[in-house]
């Protein structure tokens, strides 16, 4: 499928430049958080080689009219790809006020309400349960949309996800669970910490409507979900995918060093990166669909990065929180 | 008014606001075709359809999270939990959920629901269904707890929980569920009537002086308020004159109620089912004597339960809790008896 002629060329174009600008985006964001000085402390998760799954996916959703999505701690790019404007994702990161949270959830905690993001969140299969209610809203309303629910795969290893897929699958709800499969649970690989390592076949009890495609090709992620959104608005329902992946950086920024010491070899990064790499897959389909060209390529990493410092520097003018709203918005 | 039993003035809340608002819907163990494990919605799921009487697995998390979620998208869910208890198998959904999401995301989203079923101690229910966790959900910023004592407030309290815009803990008294309005009226008359209004609501944060009185303060939540009645009847017996003031609600807590008490009669009692070491009584104690401390003739008097975990056997059980005995005897204690 990977070639078909029918490829909508305006949206595979922008698809590849919110894969590209979203990897130049967080590359700005770890030079930062190595530099200091940018206010970005705590934690950052990178999605560095992961891109072609929130791009494809949320580009396949009608978010003006209802489908939303919820993401986990490693959620810049479902902002991004939704959308949303780079300056207060990249402000809320450094903890700035003008971020979109207002500087009081951090890297961790990126939402943007007007397009449909419920968030990022911390507890590792926390978000699951959550999306579980997201999906009843969308029933109980009976309007024709879709719920997604991004995680990982250290996620199913939580009792929280196995109560939320018996109760989707119950009760019917069109939730879409994306699996981003990258094989590690922070330092524990797949063969450590699941008994069935075949991931997909473990949701196989729940009865419910499943798949496992290559998350690090654009137009397969893409068009596989645009048909199965399609098919959950016209029969609710609730579909597990799993989207066979890997994370080029570390478990967080600050794990860059030790991931090759205790879990996992430079040369198996160095292998994904050079042939899983779901940018340069999609160049190289897209130049052959005659969608981009090379020059493009050139310009879209360069508008990238321009896009990226904009940001960080939209950040460095911004000011931080004021002190009085340390007790604010505890309470409705 | 109407003179009602606790469990009916909750029922009677919650179908009341499911008729006026269609936002509102019920999840939990055993909500529907079982009718409620005590029968409290009855009748709920003929009235309002499985859409809005959702029964559930014994999930507890996914009852939470699916109340989250769809209060996230702007509808008021009620989650039943069939007992408090249980609400510990989901306290991550509750704590670092529910109760933060709405700071964590500057605002962005607010989380309208409530989080309700019968708590506290007794009826030989033993350990692990028979204990009062509201200082578990008090510690944490972001939630509402509301813990009523009487009939009009179960439902007044119900109705402004599910009308608030944040997560409530609503721990109800099991204790008081099924006690016979002609009993209560024994304590104290008035105590058992309930107000007809469907919109007849009780603001949570605003204590209730139930009982006015000279000498001491008896401070009392949720089934030790009445406890804590009966022994003000015992006292005036013996000519001392307790006012009794029931809390209502331990967030937000209404500690200006409270202080106004103590700077009249110069004595306080506080009164809780639950383990001593680091409760409420504990918060509201402090409070009283950082806030009113050259007021006070006497140290704050704590009455709580026993720190054990609760004992099946009924000799062992009435040991672990509170009676009306020990509010006497602490009362006592703090008037300079012995």
């Amino acid at each position: 499928m990977a070639k078909t002629p029918s490829l909508d060329t305006a949206k595979y174009r922008r698809f590849y430049e919110q894969m590209v600008h979203i990897r130049e985006f967080e590359e700005e964001c770890l030079r930062a958080f190595q530099r200091g000085g940018h206010g970005i402390g705590g934690y950052l998760h990178l999605y560095s080689g992961e891109e072609a799954i929130a791009v494809g996916i949320i580009g396949a959703l009608d978010l003006p009219s209802g489908d939303c999505f919820i993401g986990h701690y490693r959620d810049h790019a479902y902002a991004l790809a939704a959308g949303s404007d780079p300056g207060p994702v990249m402000a809320e990161i450094c903890g700035k006020y003008t971020g979109c949270s207002k500087g009081k959830g951090g890297s961790m905690h990126i939402c943007d309400a007007e397009r449909g993001f419920y968030g990022g969140y911390g507890i590792v299969g926390g978000n699951v349960p959550i999306a579980l209610g997201l999906g009843y809203a969308i029933k109980y309303r009976q309007t024709p949309n879709v719920a997604v629910c991004f995680f990982g795969d250290g996620s199913m290893n939580q009792g929280a996800f196995h109560e939320t897929l018996n109760m989707a699958q119950l009760y019917k709800v069109p939730v879409l669970f994306v699996l981003e499969n990258n094989g590690y649970a922070m330092g524990t690989s797949i063969e450590r910490s699941h008994a069935n390592t075949d991931l997909t076949e473990r949701v196989a009890s729940y009865n419910m409507n499943r798949k496992r495609i290559d998350g690090q090709n654009i137009i397969t992620v893409h068009e596989e979900v645009a048909q199965i959104v399609a098919d959950m608005k016209k029969n609710p329902a609730p579909f597990f995918l799993e989207c066979d992946t890997y994370r080029f950086h570390g478990h967080g920024a600050a794990d860059e060093a030790k991931q090759t010491v205790v879990y996992r070899t430079r040369a198996e990064i160095e292998a994904a990166k050079a042939n899983r790499d779901p940018i340069a897959i999609a160049a190289e389909l897209l130049l052959d669909a005659k969608i981009i060209t090379e020059d493009d390529i050139q310009a879209i990493h360069d508008e990238g990065v321009r896009i990226a410092k904009e940001a960080m520097t939209f950040s460095d003018d911004s000011p931080v929180p004021p002190a009085d709203e340390l007790l604010k918005d505890v309470y409705a | 008014m109407a003179k009602l039993r606790y469990i009916d003035a909750l029922a009677l809340a919650l179908r009341e606001e499911m008729r006026r608002d269609e936002s509102v819907f019920l999840v939990g163990e055993e909500v529907g075709q079982y009718q409620g494990t005590l029968e409290l919605s009855k009748g709920f799921l003929e009235e309002f359809g499985k859409l809005r009487v959702i029964d559930t697995p014994i999930s507890e998390i996914g009852i939470i999270g699916l109340g989250i979620g769809a209060a996230m998208a702007g509808l008021r869910p009620v989650c039943e939990m069939m007992r408090m208890d249980f609400s510990l198998v989901t306290y991550d959904q509750i704590a670092n959920h529910a109760a933060k999401i709405r700071y964590m995301f500057g605002g962005q989203f607010q989380v309208p629901m409530v989080i309700r079923g019968p708590s506290g101690v007794g009826l030989q229910l033993s350990a692990q269904h028979s204990q009062a966790l509201e200082a578990i959900f008090t510690h944490i910023p972001g939630l509402k707890v509301a813990v009523p004592a009487t009939p009009a407030d179960a439902k007044g309290m119900l109705l402004a929980s599910i009308r608030d815009n944040n997560p409530v803990m609503f721990l109800e008294s099991l204790r008081m569920y099924f006690v016979k309005p002609d009993e209560l009226e024994a304590i104290q008359p008035g105590l058992s009537e309930v107000p007809e209004d469907p919109d007849f609501t009780v603001p949570l944060g605003k204590a209730n002086v139930l009982r006015e009185g000279k000498n001491i303060t008896l401070i009392g939540y949720s089934w030790m308020t009445i406890q804590a009645l009966k022994a003000a009847n015992q006292l005036a017996k013996d000519g001392i004159s307790a006012e009794v003031i029931d809390l209502r609600s331990l967030l937000p807590l209404d500690m200006n109620t409270v202080l106004a008490s103590v700077k009249k009669t110069h004595r306080a009692v506080v009164v809780q089912e639950q383990w001593p070491l680091y409760g409420c009584a504990a918060e509201i104690s402090a409070q009283i004597s950082e806030r009113a401390f050259y007021d006070l003739d006497a140290p704050v008097m704590r009455v709580t339960g026993a720190f054990v975990p609760m004992p099946y056997a009924k000799n062992l059980e009435n040991l672990a809790f509170p009676t009306e005995l020990d509010i006497v005897a602490a009362a006592k204690r703090a008037l300079g008896g012995k």
